[in-house]
């Protein structure tokens, strides 16, 4: 070791050594310092409303647990994920709850079941009695094999946001509209070319058309979808084939009737705003950002159910949706849990939740209280919660599989190419597009099966 | 100059040791395990099962794979053709002797470089929009009969693509070439002209045999960064997860992003991984050797 040491002062410079000992001693202060523990009952969440939610509790939540401080991290959603994924599979630091959103959860069920990173509800749920106290449909995404891994945040039931000021200026009675044939009929006066430039500058429904979350809204009302409650892929079902093809018709064709927003951003808020967008299919979070959004617009905008694929057929379906998770992880599962519930399912939360983002919950025993029926001024004086949670009991279901992030792509763009169809063939007739919509709809069910047959953590293999 | 005080054998590995460990940290074992991946199918690097070839046997099935290696072969091609030519067409202009504010041009033009991809597509995506767009809105304010929701984003997706890498990458195309231009031995300008030649004939026969070595690096870039093409199509078609309308945008990395972190099937995306390295060697190779012999022939 001397020799060494005194070949090193021989060999470098006076100045090498010193910086290679401040290296040296700095790498082994920071190598022996002792991981910081993590502090409190961590949870993690994606939205920035929830977090405020969630972080109001900490004082009262603090008192009750000196020791075990709630600690409430909001994280954008991707990092979130990433973060979220490596806990599971590689064990880094994960929070004892997370809060997960529809969209992120399908990687989380691609393993084998007993892999899943956060704990099996379903037994727990059924001892408790919550099963039967919550919407049935808000536990769809979150299950896989029969196992429910998280508790529903939402119900997420979809009507149509709609802009009450141009309706009724052009005396439009919406309660004569059952089916979407009734709603483009009585709508069409509202089609128009404003400026006299030759192009539309309204349109009676608006969506974002490369947003496949929005066709997703209309298949599920419809009965179709993408997974069978077994988690094998429908893609190719008559009911998907069906819609599909209304639905490339009202895209695109000589008789378009939907208009093209990019709905999340400012172009989108600014379209809606000046009138582009008579009407928008959302959920009831989507009600709530838009009141957020443009509160200038107070009394423009009413709620109504979507119209019916048939007469007396359902008038709801679904749109999003978050669930929050116990991770295995966590030191301190039953305060966790108990967390979890309260965050969830309490009526005070829940009248806070709805009070700042519209969102209903899922907790049927919270769905009489009077804060729903209060009028809201932004929607025209409508009882908002009360109507969204109307269609509740007729949400859809949604089964979730690792592969949904895939079906919901090739769905859409069998849709991108049935419209370029539309437009090739000048066809408007939902029923000459079937036999290519039953096509592409095969090709895609047949892509989406080869992909769930090369997991081998999925058995058995899907035929 | 002898040194006075000889190094011990060590010495050397000392210096080198920093790099050893980074690369061998990030780089070399990430390759090694990315290969053994490849023959797995995985769900977090504790649950694995070998599968042999499996991987590699179903992207050759796979219809997605084919259709970005389509968009990505498109892409590349496209970028060749208009990034290139539109680079030295810049240079040459800016190698003009008696150019004013030479300096302020070059920065303008290698700007986008400096903000990144990730800029370029938001402001792509702002640009392109239909009716709020800048380009459409303004179309439409000087010919009125131009359609102010013109789906440049969704039915230009290829040209859409290869125009936003144009606005990133030429600039830092433009400024090799025009450090090339500039080397130009001016005395055989000087004599071609003597001689006689016109502007084109210099230009073929003296200044475009001097900027090949630089032409040809640059060619073997842009083709190993088109191929790469990523981030462009995940911001610019963000909603359909960087497939965009019809798959069109849909990029070989994007399918491995996509099967990788998104339907979390680590073992496909490696294989697909190597795929990219495999392909991307060989084109180097062979790219390499046609121009070496193509400089030795000449």
């Amino acid at each position: 070791m001397k020799s060494f040491l005194a070949g090193a002062v021989r060999s470098f410079s006076p100045g090498l050594c010193v910086v290679a000992a401040f290296g040296l001693i700095s790498a082994g202060i920071i190598a022996l310092l002792p991981a910081k523990p993590r502090a409190g009952l961590q949870v993690w969440v994606g939205d920035g409303n929830h977090a405020n939610l969630y972080r109001a509790l900490a004082p009262e939540w603090d008192r009750l647990h000196p020791d075990l401080p709630l600690q409430v991290s909001l994280i954008a959603g991707p990092a979130l994920q990433s973060r979220m994924l490596s806990g599971f599979y590689s064990g880094t630091p994960i929070a004892d709850l997370v809060e997960v959103e529809r969209g992120q959860i399908g990687q989380v069920f691609a393993g084998p079941i007993e892999d899943v990173g956060f704990v099996d509800l379903t037994q727990r749920l059924k001892d408790e009695g919550l099963m039967s106290q919550i919407n049935t449909a808000s536990f769809s995404p979150w299950t896989t094999r029969g196992h429910i891994f998280g508790l529903p945040h939402d119900v997420a039931p979809v009507m149509l946001v709609y802009r009450a000021d141009l309706v009724e200026a052009a005396g439009i009675d919406v309660s004569q509209i059952a089916t979407w044939d009734d709603y483009f009929r009585l709508l069409r006066p509202l089609l128009k070319d404003l400026d006299g430039d030759g192009y539309i500058d309204r349109y009676p429904l608006t969506l974002s058309l490369t947003n496949p979350f929005f066709s997703e809204i209309f298949l599920l009302q419809g009965g179709g979808g993408y997974f069978d409650a077994n988690g094998q892929p429908t893609l190719n079902s008559a009911a998907n084939v069906h819609i599909v093809s209304r639905l490339a018709t009202w895209y695109a064709g000589p008789d378009r009737v939907v208009g093209d927003v990019n709905m999340y951003t400012g172009s989108g808020l600014r379209l809606i705003s000046e009138g582009y967008a008579v009407a928008i299919p959302g959920a009831d979070w989507f009600a709530g950002a838009v009141s957020a959004s443009l509160p200038l617009m107070k009394g423009k905008f009413k709620v109504m159910p979507l119209p019916a694929w048939e007469k007396g057929a359902r008038r709801t379906s679904v749109n999003g949706g978050t669930m929050i998770g116990l991770t295995k992880a966590s030191k301190h599962p039953a305060l966790a849990w108990e967390l979890a519930k309260y965050l969830y399912f309490s009526p005070v939360m829940a009248q806070r939740l709805f009070e700042l983002t519209h969102i209903v919950s899922p907790m049927k025993a919270n769905w009489s209280q009077s804060y729903y029926d209060r009028p809201d001024p932004f929607f025209a004086g409508q009882p908002v919660g009360r109507l969204f949670l109307q269609q509740a009991p007729d949400v859809p279901l949604r089964p979730a599989s690792p592969y949904f992030s895939a079906a919901i792509q090739m769905v859409n763009n069998v849709i991108t190419q049935l419209m370029a169809s539309a437009d090739r063939r000048a066809c408007s007739d939902p029923a000459q597009m079937q036999p290519e919509a039953q096509r592409l709809l095969d090709e895609a069910q047949k892509a989406i099966v080869t992909q769930i047959n090369r997991n081998v953590f999925l058995s058995p293999p899907h035929p | 100059m002898k040194s006075t005080r000889p190094h011990p054998a060590w010495a050397p590995w000392v210096f080198l040791a920093p790099f050893l460990i980074l690369f061998t940290a990030f780089i070399a074992w990430p390759l090694v395990r990315s290969l053994m991946l490849a023959f797995e199918q995985t769900f977090g690097p504790r649950t694995t099962t070998f599968v042999g070839l499996l991987n590699f046997r179903a992207i050759v099935r796979d219809p997605m794979f084919w259709v970005a290696v389509r968009n990505t072969t498109l892409f590349t091609c496209g970028t060749l053709v208009v990034q290139l030519p539109v680079a030295l067409a810049l240079a040459l202009l800016l190698n003009r002797p008696n150019l004013r504010g030479r300096t302020w041009f070059r920065l303008i033009f290698f700007s986008p470089t400096i903000v990144g991809s990730v800029f370029v597509g938001v402001i792509f995506s702002l640009l392109l929009e239909k009716r709020t767009g800048l380009v459409n809105s303004l179309l439409h304010a000087m010919v009125s009969r131009w359609n102010p929701d013109f789906p440049w984003i969704d039915s230009y997706v290829m040209p859409s693509l290869i125009l936003a890498s144009l606005w990133l990458s030429v600039g830092f195309n433009m400024a090799y070439l025009l450090a090339a231009l500039q080397n130009v031995p001016g005395d055989q300008l000087d004599a071609a002209n003597i001689d006689g030649a016109s502007v084109w004939q210099r230009f073929r026969h003296v200044t475009l045999p001097s900027i090949q070595p630089v032409l040809n690096v640059l060619v073997l870039l842009t083709m190993v960064g088109s191929l790469q093409l990523f981030d462009l199509p995940f911001i610019l078609y963000a909603d359909s997860f960087g497939n965009g309308p019809g798959n069109h945008a849909l990029s070989i990395v994007t399918y491995l992003y996509q099967t990788g972190f998104r339907s979390g099937d680590l073992g496909y995306a490696s294989a697909i991984g190597w795929i990219l390295t495999l392909l991307l060697v060989a084109l180097a190779l062979v790219y390499r050797w046609w121009t070496r012999k193509e400089e030795h022939g000449t």
